[in-house]
């Protein structure tokens, strides 16, 4: 027994000795290491949609790590939970900001975003927003920046290219009674006016309503050109389909809610000539793409909930390494306040997935806007506006 | 803007969805007159329902029929467990309605997670298809979904009605309604016709929401804020009147829409909640016509209790 215990104690010390040389040895590479933050739903209602993105930024750390890394320092990712969720995400901001002492730190969801710039503008540390498109995003402060489009871009898009490229004259919008859906049609209606169109109907119907009768009949009196609809992913199928019942047979525009492979299956010959918009290249344009949808494809056995948002977080790290490492090649310090002002001069980055980013100085950002078209019952690349 | 065409196309297309909302509503106010019961797990119901058929049709590829034999299924076992397992047992605790009326909303919350981890976030339907081709009959556009909707929701009505007038349990039911306690003085069994109650409006739920996923996508939420309609004209129609649960359902979807013709579309939404604050504060028992002794009603309350009555004496 006292044999074992001396064995035993032996045992223990030669692990002591190991988890302390490992502590040194990690604490020691800790300092050879660029750390930022990931603040995403892993749980809750938006888990879905947040588990893939993390993986799609995971990989993309994994991916740098494993061709040298940040000039040959390794790229660290710290993921924490904010379950889309406000007050969560101001916990998990708190904890990045005070105890993981990021300089960066990547999130999305607009009502999070909102909810943790302060903490971002307070500390002097860099909040990315990646994936929220709320156009308040771009107010949010100094030290908040967004990757991805915000609201508008997309719209004024497609009311430019309706009224120009396709020479319409009279339109009219049909939206849904919220926050998103008048901010877009205040976009549209400016933008489409200032292209030399007319709106000749702006309707709204509730988004709690099941029929859409009376608004879309009320656009069928204003016979207008073409027809833009910013509804939610959940109605647009069925808005679309009560226009084409009451014979309105104007081509539809509508965004990124609309492009999705579910609306064709749902609507059959009724979404011939629909157009959407995608904010990210798809597999028909890009090969990089492809291979990553084939990765999903091959790895998790499905493509990704949301594939655009998550092109948008899989080109985060890349991103935030290139500040990094031009941080790094300048033997600058790696503080909140170095790393603005480094994303500021950099400005413009090649991004494998979503291709160029160029950083507004309105804390805004330019991407090209993919417009897709319902064609022979398949989604198909209509034209690239501000490529 | 006031053409023939659009005022007789928004009455068509209002009162063709006005068809599940009028099941949803007979269905709230039937549980609400017989059990005396908020039940806003009908929620629960409605997501149970839906998400069976969407299961049996898109994962299972089962034809409409079974899908609907499996939806109403699932749907009657919802509703004999919430009924026996959650109701039962309050009602013999003696819980206050205000207790009754929070744990049916969590059992609808409750469920509306559950189906949110199950089936995502992503808005479904039954069938692949939403789009129903259109007839035009003079110019109004009828779709091929909307006369049998109308067609069942009528024959479902007439099958309670006959239910109520014909069938001993029916008479029972009216008994129960009228006077629960006097009723079992009867000898009418109330918790076997409690059970029926919520059996008869799970079946009504059920085939609202068949009806409603075959036309429209459905999240786990959707059952909650279809609920809100139903309760509005279960107060609206008179609180204890199924019928005029049924006809306030279908005016409240004819005015919404119609509506348009006279005020801005952003104002729609917001008439049902002028009209369901307009029946709390100064109809709270219902817009009514004067009042009068109904016959039927009457006939149908002396039969129940002549029944009941037998059925006492019977079982002594």
């Amino acid at each position: 027994m006292s044999e074992f215990s001396r064995g035993t104690r032996r045992v223990a010390r030669g692990v002591a000795c190991i988890a302390a040389g490992l502590i040194l040895a990690s604490s020691a590479f800790a300092q050879d290491t660029f750390r930022f933050g990931l603040a995403m739903p892993l749980t809750g209602s938006q888990a879905l949609y947040g588990q893939d993105q993390v993986k799609a930024a995971e990989w993309a750390v994994a991916e740098i790590n494993k061709a040298g890394g940040v000039n040959g320092k390794k790229l660290e990712m710290i993921v924490l939970d904010t379950q889309a969720d406000p007050q969560l995400g101001i916990q998990t901001a708190n904890r990045l900001v005070s105890v993981e002492k990021v300089p960066a730190f990547v999130t999305a969801w607009s009502a999070v975003v909102k909810a943790v710039a302060p903490i971002a503008n307070d500390n002097r540390v860099v909040e990315l927003s990646v994936g929220a498109n709320s156009p308040d995003i771009a107010k949010l402060g100094d030290y908040v920046y967004t990757t991805f489009p915000l609201a508008d871009v997309d719209i004024a898009a497609v009311a430019k290219y309706a009224a120009t490229n396709m020479s319409k004259k009279k339109a009219a919008i049909v939206y849904i009674n919220n926050e998103t859906g008048s901010v877009a049609a205040e976009v549209y209606k400016k933008v489409f006016t200032a292209a030399g169109g007319q709106i000749v109907a702006n309707e709204t119907y509730d988004p709690k309503a099941t029929d859409f009768t009376g608004p879309l009949l009320k656009v069928r009196a204003a016979n207008p050109d073409i027809i833009h609809l910013q509804g939610l992913v959940s109605d647009t199928p069925q808005v679309i389909a009560q226009m084409r019942q009451l014979g309105l047979t104007q081509p539809i525009t509508s965004y990124s809610a609309a492009f999705n492979p579910k609306l064709i299956q749902q609507l059959g010959a009724a979404a011939e000539g629909v157009i959407a918009t995608s904010l990210a290249p798809g597999a028909e344009d890009s090969e990089k793409v492809k291979a990553y949808v084939a990765r999903w494809q091959k790895d998790v056995g499905r493509e990704p909930n949301g594939l655009p948002y998550t092109q948008y977080l899989y080109d985060a790290p890349y991103m935030v390494a290139a500040v990094f490492k031009s941080l790094d090649d300048k033997k600058l310090p790696i503080t909140g306040e170095s790393f603005r002002k480094e994303m500021l001069a950099m400005r413009t980055f090649d991004l494998p997935l979503t291709g160029k980013t160029a950083l507004g100085e309105d804390h805004t950002v330019v991407k090209a806007v993919y417009l897709m078209e319902v064609k022979d019952g398949k989604w198909t690349r209509k034209a690239v506006v501000g490529e | 803007m006031l053409d023939t065409t659009i005022i007789l196309q928004i009455l068509w297309t209002s009162l063709a969805t006005s068809s599940y909302y009028v099941l949803f509503a007979v269905a709230f106010a039937l549980v609400l007159k017989v059990t005396r019961l908020f039940n806003f797990a009908q929620a629960a119901i409605m997501t149970v329902a839906f998400y069976t058929a969407f299961v049996a049709v898109q994962w299972l590829h089962w034809p409409a029929w079974a899908a609907f034999i499996a939806m109403m299924s699932t749907t009657l076992a919802a509703s004999y467990g919430l009924e026996r397992i959650g109701f039962e047992a309050l009602r013999k605790r003696g819980v206050s309605v205000m207790f009754v009326f929070v744990f049916t909303f969590m059992v609808s919350e409750f469920v509306a997670y559950l189906a949110m981890l199950i089936f995502g976030t992503w808005p479904q339907t039954i069938f692949p298809g939403i789009f129903w081709p259109v007839t035009l009959v003079g110019n109004i556009a009828i779709s091929a979904w909307d006369l049998p909707a109308i067609g069942v929701t009528v024959a479902s009505l007439g099958a309670l009605l006959a239910f109520t007038r014909f069938t001993r349990i029916g008479q029972f039911m009216v008994g129960v309604a009228d006077n629960p306690d006097l009723a079992e003085l009867y000898g009418i069994n109330k918790r076997q016709i409690f059970l029926v109650v919520m059996l008869i409006a799970g079946a009504f739920v059920g085939l609202g929401m068949f009806l409603y996923g075959m036309r429209a996508q459905v999240l786990p939420q959707t059952g909650l804020s279809l609920m809100i309609f139903a309760v509005a004209a279960t107060i609206i129609g008179g609180i204890g009147n199924i019928a005029g649960a049924a006809i306030a359902a279908i005016i409240l979807g004819v005015i919404q829409n119609a509506s348009i013709l006279v005020i801005s579309s952003e104002w729609q939404g917001f008439l049902l909640y002028i009209f369901l604050f307009l029946a709390i504060v100064f109809f709270p028992n219902g817009l009514r016509l004067p009042q009068r002794r109904s016959r039927f009603g009457t006939a149908t309350r002396e039969r129940a209790a002549e029944q009941g009555r037998s059925a006492a004496e019977s079982k002594a």
